[in-house]
């Protein structure tokens, strides 16, 4: 079974712990007064920052982990403070004595630490690597997040669904069509109706254009990042005309507020064309990059993440792909008979995810082409009904998962797993034989949110 | 290789939208001599994303495409506070990050200015305040100049730039 998510809700007077596998949900309740769980990560890995996480938010203790350090709270923040707690409603908190962390490290003679971040070198979102290094090699990495945690959890509570949309798309920049979609179908399963196939497609072209843009990004900076420039300016340049057209469509370059009920005209003509014009951009690309040797001398054997780790550490997204695990949540009718075909790869290094992130990109223009339709349905949404809804969408990292309880109208518990999420833990996996030097290209090749682990 | 230079020298030099790309023009054109002025040429700034959503850092990085090119106008994106004239700040100012913004402010050296980017480190994008926001920014720093936007597009960063400069 693939291990999913694993969260807690506040029920009174107990916790209800929800763990989340592919094929089945479980819930366990612990009485508040002796909040103690049992720990997943032995056979999940990926299980240690939900439970952390828990941990922190509710005070639930995880009896046998083998990490029982905080993992959202961070130096300064408050001991004891346990946020999604209902009865916790403080608007501010004030800092608290610096309390340090007790980082991962390896120690021995001639071992030593090198800290990055959370202020990185470049335009990127903050976050930790800290490095036990022999020389140039890298012993071990711990990844250390949360840095912009805005606690979105709390945030929506108390919400109607409407009211969450605009704090909902703006969550993570990069996926933000995906996170809409989430939404969508949280409130379609609220309201008891079907999405008419013309909504469906409309919004299916948003989702894969927004994939265009996020891969379209990536193929430039990956190879920046091994030193070949050129890449960049041509993979921006096309990321660029992507976003445009994004704002064409939508209004908006990331496409904020995309994702509403009522089909808008779409000159499909233009867009034909245009996806005809992209797709001779990018089988240019494509022919020139695979033909430059030096290019590939370090893309290829770097970072490799072994298909029995991809596995274990329950990976999703371009990274599961790249090692050869088959995992998409656009395996389905609508999408098979709209023209996906799932790509893999075998050898799991930063090759392999670049050439996913080229597969990939090339059958979403296949698949946008046939969502292309002039429609102009509008769907009335009835009264929304109370109940635990959940949705799973594939993102351009791979699969979200969101789920959202409405009371009485109002939203009573949000949660959202970004596949980053699973994936971020899987990371330090890939370092085994390389120098700190490719990191930063390793790093790239996944691409993975900080603000969406983050929440 | 051969294939990228054939197909340059075919493709010459494209200009697809000539009103915006006029407009870009203009500002550039001011923003350099701006610069030249009053920074002998070369502006560092360093960005620090104090908890946004990466679309603010999207724009930022889209300020390098060969669209806007801000480079050649002599706006460097620099890896160190201690290299920058200004910081750049995005983001809704988290609880987690705020300590190493001040610290990345302590270390920028004098004279040295802020700019807050995008609608969220003065609280108007559509975020409420929780116990782990610290926004507005200007509660923990003096800010010079604000880019307004949700995130602000290339376009509107540099406009905003350039009003900056013509402020100080």
């Amino acid at each position: 079974m693939r291990f999913i998510a694993r969260y807690a809700k506040d029920r009174g007077r107990v916790f209800e712990i929800v763990t989340l596998y592919d094929s089945e949900v479980q819930k366990e309740q612990v009485h508040k007064e002796k909040p103690v769980i049992q720990t997943l990560s032995h056979e999940h890995p990926a299980a240690l920052w939900f439970e952390r996480k828990m941990q922190d938010d509710f005070g639930i203790i995880v009896e046998d982990a083998f990490d029982k350090r905080p993992l959202v709270h961070q130096e300064q923040f408050p001991k004891n403070v346990h946020p999604m707690c209902k009865d916790f409603d403080a608007k501010e908190l004030d800092f608290s004595e610096f309390q340090p962390y007790n980082y991962e490290v390896i120690k021995g003679d001639g071992v030593f630490q090198v800290s990055v971040g959370p202020i990185h070198a470049g335009i990127i979102e903050p976050g930790h690597f800290h490095f036990s290094q022999a020389g140039e090699k890298m012993l071990h990495l711990e990844i250390r997040h949360f840095y912009t945690y805005r606690a979105i959890e709390k945030m929506l509570e108390g919400k109607t669904l409407e009211e969450a949309k605009p704090i909902i798309e703006r969550i993570s920049g990069n996926e933000s069509i995906a996170y809409q979609i989430c939404w969508r179908d949280i409130l379609l399963q609220a309201s008891q109706q079907e999405l008419p196939q013309a909504l469906q497609k409309r919004h299916a072209f948003l989702l894969e254009l927004e994939r265009m843009i996020h891969h379209l990004t990536d193929l430039g900076f990956i190879p920046n990042d091994a030193g070949f420039g050129a890449a960049l300016s041509l993979g921006s340049k096309l990321a660029e005309d992507s976003r445009r057209k994004m704002k064409e469509i939508t209004g908006h370059r990331f496409g904020f507020g995309a994702i509403d009920f009522a089909n808008k005209f779409l000159d499909t003509v233009s867009l034909h064309e245009w996806l005809d014009s992209m797709q001779e951009s990018i089988d240019y690309f494509e022919d020139w990059i695979i033909d430059i040797p030096s290019l590939w001398d370090r893309l290829d054997t770097t970072g490799i993440l072994a298909l029995k780790k991809a596995i274990k550490y329950d990976t999703v997204g371009v990274i599961a792909k790249a090692s050869g695990l088959a995992i998409d949540r656009r395996i389905n009718n609508f999408y098979l008979q709209n023209g996906f075909e799932a790509v893999t790869q075998l050898s799991g290094d930063v090759a392999a995810r670049f050439k996913i992130r080229i597969a990939e990109l090339k059958n979403s223009l296949t698949m946008m082409h046939n969502f292309l339709q002039e429609d102009d349905t509008v769907l009335t949404l009835n009264t929304l009904q109370d109940g635990e809804y959940m949705s799973f969408v594939e993102s351009s990292m791979g699969e979200l998962f969101m789920t959202i309880d409405i009371k009485d109208g109002v939203i009573e518990r949000f949660f959202a797993r970004d596949a980053s999420f699973v994936n971020w833990q899987a990371v330090h996996l890939m370092m085994r034989n390389d120098i700190i030097a490719d990191f930063p290209l390793i790093n790239k090749s996944c691409d993975l949110s900080y603000a969406g682990n983050d929440l | 290789m051969i294939k990228f230079w054939n197909k340059r020298v075919k493709l010459g030099i494209l200009t697809e939208n000539p009103e915006f790309e006029d407009e870009i023009k203009t500002i550039q054109k001011e923003i350099k001599e701006s610069v030249k002025k009053k920074f002998a040429g070369s502006l560092a700034l360093r960005m620090v994303d104090s908890g946004s959503c990466n679309a603010c850092e999207a724009e930022c990085n889209a300020l390098a495409n060969p669209y806007y090119d801000l480079e050649r106008l002599g706006i460097y994106f620099v890896a160190s506070p201690r290299h920058a004239d200004v910081m750049l700040l995005s983001g809704i100012m988290t609880f987690n990050m705020t300590p190493h913004v001040l610290e990345a402010y302590e270390q920028i050296p004098n004279p040295k200015w802020v700019i807050t980017l995008g609608d969220c480190p003065i609280m108007q994008a559509p975020f409420e305040r929780t116990f782990a926001i610290k926004a507005p920014a200007q509660e923990h720093i003096k800010i010079t100049h604000h880019i307004s936007g949700c995130p602000p597009s290339p376009k509107e960063i540099m406009q905003g730039l350039l009003e900056f400069l013509k402020k100080i």
